[in-house]
Order: C-alpha cells, then sequence, then structure tokens
C-alpha cells in the first residue's frame, strides 16, 4: 500500500512542484499592488488549487485506467481493493497537503495587507484573537471548526469516490462503449440521482431524530457538539457512501477491468 | 502442477470474438511461440494470463490457482504497446519494479542494461524505440519468476538491436520456467522455440513441437507459418 501510494506522489510532484511555482510567483506579482493585490491573489489561488486539484486526481485515475501506462500500475500483484485504497488515500493526503500550503498563504498575505495599512503586526493580538477563538467569545470555536472541516472532508471523498467509481464501471462493465469520458460523466450523474434517493429516505427516517436536535439547538447558540450532531446523520451517509462505492469499485478493479 | 493451463477460453467484445475456445497446457522449461498474423488473437491472451483483460468464459490456471491477483506474482508480462512511465528516467523504472515485485533483480537488470548500453539517466520518453524495447525486455526478464510472457519483443526494432533481445531471452531460459513469445517475425525467434503455437482467428489452428515438425514435414517454422496463412 505505502509503495502503491508512493509512486502516486513520485508521478506528480513534477506537476504539482510547477504548479506551485506558479502560483507563488502570482503571489510576488500581486504583492506589488499592495493589499488589494494580496486578496486577489488569495481569492485566484483558492480557486486555482481547487480546481487543480480536482482536475489531477481525476486524471491520475483516468490515465491508469485509458492508457498503457496503466499496465505498469495493474500488473503488480496487488489487489483491485489496494489499488483503489491507495488511490484514495493519496488523493486525501494531496488535499490535505494543499489545504496546509493554502493556510501559509494566508498567513504570509493576511501579514502583509495589515503592514501595507500601515499597521504594525501585534502578536499578541493575534494570540489574543486565536485564544478567543478558543474560548467561543466569537460565538464559535476551533470545535466548530473542526467538525465543518470533517464535514467537507466527509462530502470530499465521498464525491471523489463517486467519480472513480463511474470510470470503474466504464472501464469494465462498458469497457467497450465509444465516449468514454462522456459516459463516465453520465454514469456519474446516475449514481448521483441513485444516492439522492438513497439519502433522501435516509433524511426521511432520521426526520424524529432531527427533530430532537432543532429542539436543542434553539435553546441557544450552538456548541461545537451540537453542531457535531446535526451533522452527523450527512457524515455518515458520506463515510458509507464512501466505502461501499470504493469496495465496489475494488471488486471492478479485480474481476472486471480490461485495460 | 505448476505451470499454465488454458482451458476453454473465450474473449467477446461487442462486435468481434478475439478468442474462441482455446485451450492450451504450457509446460516447464520450454519456450513457446505464439504465432499468428496481426488480429489473431496473440495478444489477448497474454493480457488475460496476465490479467489486464478479463475473460467472458473458461479458465486459466496458474501453479494451479485461477487468475487473480496473487497470480500476477508468477507471470512477468512484456507488452508491445509503450508501457512505461515516459517522465520516468530509466533507473526510476527499475527502483519501481524492486519495489513492487520481490523477485526482481536489480543488479541483474543493471547489468543487463550496461552491457547493452542503456544509460540509467536517460528520461524513457527520450529513448529511441530500439533502447525502450531493450528496456522492456529487460526490465520483464530481470524478474525471477515462472512465466514470461514478451508480446512482440522485436518489433521496431533494428537488427543489431533484435540479436542483442535474443540473447537476453536465450539467458533467461531455466527449466523451471515458461517463456512465451508471440510475434510475425518467425524467422528471427524460431531458433530458440521448442514448441509452436498458431493462432487463427482467435483459435488454435496448431500447436506442435517446433523440431519434430522440422523433421516431418522438412520445412522451417516459417515455412509452415507460410503454409498456414499464406492465403489470408
Amino acid at each position: 500500500m505505502i509503495s502503491l501510494i508512493k509512486y502516486e506522489f513520485i508521478r506528480k510532484y513534477k506537476l504539482v512542484s510547477m504548479i506551485l511555482i506558479t502560483i507563488l510567483a502570482l503571489n510576488l506579482l500581486l504583492l506589488t499592488k499592495g493589499a488589494g493585490g494580496s486578496m486577489l491573489f488569495l481569492v485566484v489561488s483558492l480557486s486555482a488549487l481547487f480546481v487543480f486539484y480536482l482536475v489531477d486526481i481525476i486524471k491520475m485515475y483516468s490515465d491508469d485506467l485509458n492508457k498503457k501506462t496503466g499496465y505498469m500500475l495493474f500488473m503488480t500483484p496487488n489487489s483491485g481493493y489496494k489499488i483503489i485504497w491507495a488511490k484514495l488515500l493519496a488523493a486525501i493526503i494531496e488535499g490535505a497537503g494543499l489545504v496546509l500550503i493554502y493556510f501559509i498563504f494566508i498567513l504570509i498575505n493576511g501579514a502583509y495587507i495589515v503592514v501595507s495599512m500601515g499597521d504594525q503586526i501585534d502578536y499578541s493580538q493575534i494570540v489574543r484573537g486565536v485564544n478567543q477563538l478558543l474560548s467561543g467569545t466569537f460565538g464559535f470555536n476551533l470545535g466548530h471548526v473542526l467538525v465543518l472541516l470533517i464535514a467537507v472532508l466527509a462530502f470530499l471523498i465521498a464525491f471523489i469516490t463517486t467519480v472513480y467509481t463511474a470510470m470503474t464501471i466504464r472501464k469494465s462493465i462498458f469497457s467497450e462503449i465509444k465516449f468514454g469520458g462522456l459516459f463516465s460523466f453520465i454514469i456519474f450523474l446516475l449514481i448521483n440521482w441513485l444516492l439522492s434517493l438513497v439519502t433522501d429516505k435516509f433524511h426521511d427516517i432520521m426526520t424524529p431524530y432531527y427533530d430532537s436536535i432543532n429542539a436543542v439547538s434553539n435553546a441557544g447558540n450552538i456548541s461545537a457538539g451540537g453542531l457535531a450532531l446535526i451533522l452527523l446523520p450527512i457524515i455518515s451517509v458520506f463515510i458509507i457512501q464512501a466505502i461501499v462505492l470504493t469496495g465496489f469499485s475494488g471488486y471492478l478493479l479485480e474481476k472486471k477491468i480490461n485495460l | 502442477m505448476s505451470g499454465l493451463i488454458i482451458n476453454e477460453l473465450t474473449k467477446k467484445y461487442y462486435n468481434k470474438i478475439a478468442l474462441r475456445n482455446v485451450s492450451l497446457n504450457f509446460e516447464q522449461g520450454k519456450i513457446y511461440g505464439l504465432l499468428g498474423p496481426n488480429g489473431s488473437g496473440k495478444t489477448t491472451l497474454m493480457k488475460v494470463v496476465a490479467g489486464l483483460h478479463k475473460q467472458t468464459s473458461g479458465h486459466v490456471l496458474i501453479n494451479d490457482q485461477v487468475l487473480s491477483y496473487k497470480t500476477k506474482s508468477y507471470v512477468s508480462y512484456m507488452s508491445t504497446e509503450n508501457y512505461l512511465y515516459s517522465s520516468f528516467k530509466v533507473v526510476d523504472i527499475l527502483k519501481f519494479y524492486k519495489d513492487m515485485y520481490k523477485d526482481f533483480r536489480y543488479d541483474y537488470a543493471l547489468n543487463l542494461l550496461n552491457d547493452i548500453n542503456v544509460k540509467l539517466d536517460y528520461k524513457v520518453s527520450n529513448l529511441s524505440s530500439g533502447e525502450t524495447a531493450k528496456l522492456k525486455t529487460v526490465i520483464a526478464l530481470s524478474r525471477d519468476t515462472d512465466i514470461y510472457l514478451l508480446d512482440e519483443p522485436l518489433n521496431g526494432v533494428d537488427v543489431l538491436a533484435r540479436d542483442t533481445i535474443m540473447d537476453i531471452i536465450a539467458k533467461s531460459y531455466g527449466e523451471n520456467k515458461i517463456i512465451i513469445i508471440s510475434t510475425h517475425l518467425v524467422s528471427e525467434i524460431e531458433k530458440v522455440l521448442d514448441t509452436v503455437v498458431f493462432l487463427k482467428e482467435g483459435a488454435v489452428e496448431l500447436f506442435f513441437d517446433a523440431e519434430e515438425l522440422r523433421q516431418e514435414r522438412q520445412m522451417s517454422v516459417e515455412g509452415i507459418y507460410k503454409e498456414v496463412f499464406g492465403n489470408d
């Protein structure tokens, strides 16, 4: 598994490096435009990194399924399950890495914006701000942020596994059909439609649960725990969806694939 | 029983049948020639055994095990297509094989590449077709495994490189190993073949011991090939 993940990154490190160098160069350029430039950069780089990330993880898997270089991976004595889990883990690690890099850009540009507005960076104020966040003075704390991050992560994993499953179905059950990209997209839409039916049913069943949560949260400010309770069903759905779809993709890779 | 047994293997695509009820038994210690014109099913057969394509019906046993990811550890497949990562250097390809296959002989591969003058720091995308063919042959045969499937190893390769590749193949012969070579360049490889399989339109046309048939018919394998496929 570790070797599989390692080579996912070895294969893409040059491209990722080029993207990061380009973004760094863009940042340096926009820093010369003052605080407005920095704000523009934070918006543009967030969009660019997000689009790059999605395209990259989808293209890597698509190349393995549709190009002859995929033989390198699929000739190895690794099960289809192992391969798809390695792909998913690599995608999560890459996503976490890009979020971390973007966070560093936020810190650098945030400091630059403060300085360029004529203010001094007051480190004690930063520490105070973090403390306030931790103590919930703003109405939310790091617990809230953590719960939301987990929800976003669960959504992202569920989304990636849906895309991977659509591509795997196309390359196994419908391997001879032309216009593969378009067909994969149609399968993706169909899977989402099916999932929405199942999820709607699930939420119907969960109505008493939501009612009880509403009764609690209406009593006052919602705590991080309360937020976790509200998001728990949807996070559970995402996680179950990811496990089922990844297992199904693994089965197809193992038993039905035609490269 | 060790070896490769193919039984009633059929592979269908939507609009054609690539393999029709193919049954073959490959024994250890022999070099097999899988011969036939383009589209006869040679590549499909190899891809099924290598686990890259799934058969429609029939079964394949490798060392008594049905095809699965486990049997891939007994099979070293060299595709005729360019399947190596083009952004990798030659040395990176060797490292990949070392990491992925327990049976990969890294030093053996290094020595072979040194002998045939393929530089380790060359990028795969910059290799000539002859160098790529040599590299593919070296990495496939540097695995110490039971079954080697070489699909058109001489394709697009000049005469000198062909000799080099044939030498590497001959060096890899062992009494516990099965080497299967597909080609339409029959005259180039017939001297190393023990047994020959002729595939025609996805079916086995002939399966014979090369030397016996040569003596029986007083013809080379290439001559028999022309006789069988000449009118196609």
